[in-house]
């Protein structure tokens, strides 16, 4: 289980602002924590899956994307915040995502 | 080798408009009318009603398939005239048509021909109209089949876009089965596509049969630029094989993951989608390789 510092949480955003900036085509400064990836963005599955696997190779994570997907059904990711949320627990539980909840 | 120039690549169909980017591009829409009106009186004057912001004819599976076609011969011709020649040329699924039609293999009417013989060859032989397609992504082929087998499914994987993004077709009701049972198992998408026609299975056999009389008499050339077999990955480079593909085209299972990794393999180092929307760009992040996609309307900045 990786703990998750100051900086990874620093990282993580860094990244999620960055990548949809430059996919949507929009200014970073136009995009924060309550910003909705479907109807502001217009955002899209296959952005998630390309985050994931930025994320995956950034932090040499061992996780199935369908344990992504089974809990991304339970806890719906609607805005930019919840985004960088799921990222971090990705990132801290890896393949035992799930076990949270039991 | 195809030196340094780009591989023209057709979508099959038109799901939105959304991200369209020729309303801003007078040349493509000059084409794109020019076109518009061709199709319409050899086809269907319904076409003249297109409007891409309303968009009413998307919901005609027909009617669909020639505004894609459309589309792609317009946005090709309008490189074209701008001076950016095509290495390479593949058709997803249906967009084989526009792929002939710049590869000089066929006229653009004779595109128009052939989409509607097949339309009517498959309508004339498939008993109902309970059939359906759909897309997966986040499931691996292992999960899809597990899902199939378990759930007594009578689908099958038609097209493989990466390792993670599958297309299945097959019953209706099959369809929306999976989609929920894909859902459950950790899919990141799973959707159905909203058509009736279950392309690439063995259930249009006899539609590709019917479909055949027309493709083997009508007018068709050999290539004057390299076309890429989505179904085999093989050059097709003369009448025979072109006749060949397109009938199996309607009843053979594709790869298009196959197929842009030998289009990488034989020396394209950049793409660019001749449609509407961004799916195969999107879809291209996932497949390994040097090359890259040119939004096609960036020429025009």
């Amino acid at each position: 289980m990786a703990k998750i510092t100051e900086n990874t949480r620093n990282e993580v955003r860094e990244t999620v602002f960055s990548f949809f900036a430059e996919e949507c085509e929009t200014d970073k400064s136009q995009i924060n924590d309550n910003t909705s990836i479907i109807k502001d963005l217009d955002g899209d599955s296959l952005m998630f899956l390309e985050l994931i696997e930025i994320f995956k190779k950034k932090y040499n994570l061992d996780i199935e994307l369908k344990t992504i997907g089974k809990y991304a059904v339970k806890h719906p990711v609607e805005t930019i915040g919840q985004l960088i949320e799921m990222q971090l627990l990705i990132i801290e539980h890896e393949n035992r995502l799930l076990e949270l909840d039991k | 080798m195809a030196e340094d120039k780009p591989a023209f690549v057709f979508p099959a169909f038109i799901s939105d408009y959304r991200e369209d980017p020729s309303r801003n591009i007078p040349a493509f829409n000059e084409i794109f009318q020019s076109y518009l009106n061709t199709a319409a009186a050899c086809t269907d004057e319904k076409l003249l009603a297109f409007h891409a912001v309303s968009n009413p004819l998307i919901e005609d599976e027909l009617l669909n398939q020639y505004l894609s076609y459309i589309y792609g011969c317009s946005c090709a011709r309008v490189l074209l005239n701008k001076g950016v020649n095509p290495g390479m040329t593949a058709g997803y699924s249906m967009g084989i048509y526009a792929a002939l039609f710049i590869a000089g293999s066929i006229s653009f009417e004779t595109g128009l021909l052939l989409i509607q013989k097949a339309y009517e060859a498959i309508r004339k032989t498939l008993p109902h109209t309970h059939y359906g397609m759909c897309g997966v992504i986040g499931l691996s082929e292992n999960d899809i089949g597990e899902i199939v087998l378990n759930s007594n499914l009578n689908l099958m994987i038609v097209n493989r876009n990466s390792e993670y993004s599958f297309i299945l077709a097959g019953d209706s009701f099959h369809i929306n089965v999976f989609v929920l049972k894909a859902s459950e198992e950790g899919a990141l998408h799973a959707r159905s596509f909203g058509v009736t026609i279950p392309y690439h299975t063995n259930l249009l056999e006899e539609a590709a049969s019917e479909f055949s009389k027309t493709v083997f008499t009508a007018d068709v050339h050999s290539p004057r630029i390299p076309l890429i077999s989505v179904l085999n990955q093989v050059r097709i480079d003369d009448i025979v094989l072109v006749r060949a593909e397109v009938v199996k085209n309607i009843h053979t299972p594709f790869n298009w993951l196959a197929t842009q990794q030998q289009m990488y393999a034989l020396g394209i180092s950049h793409f660019t989608e001749c449609g509407p929307s961004l799916a195969l760009y999107k879809n291209s992040k996932f497949i390994s390789g040097s090359g890259k996609f040119v939004k096609w309307d960036s020429l025009f900045k």
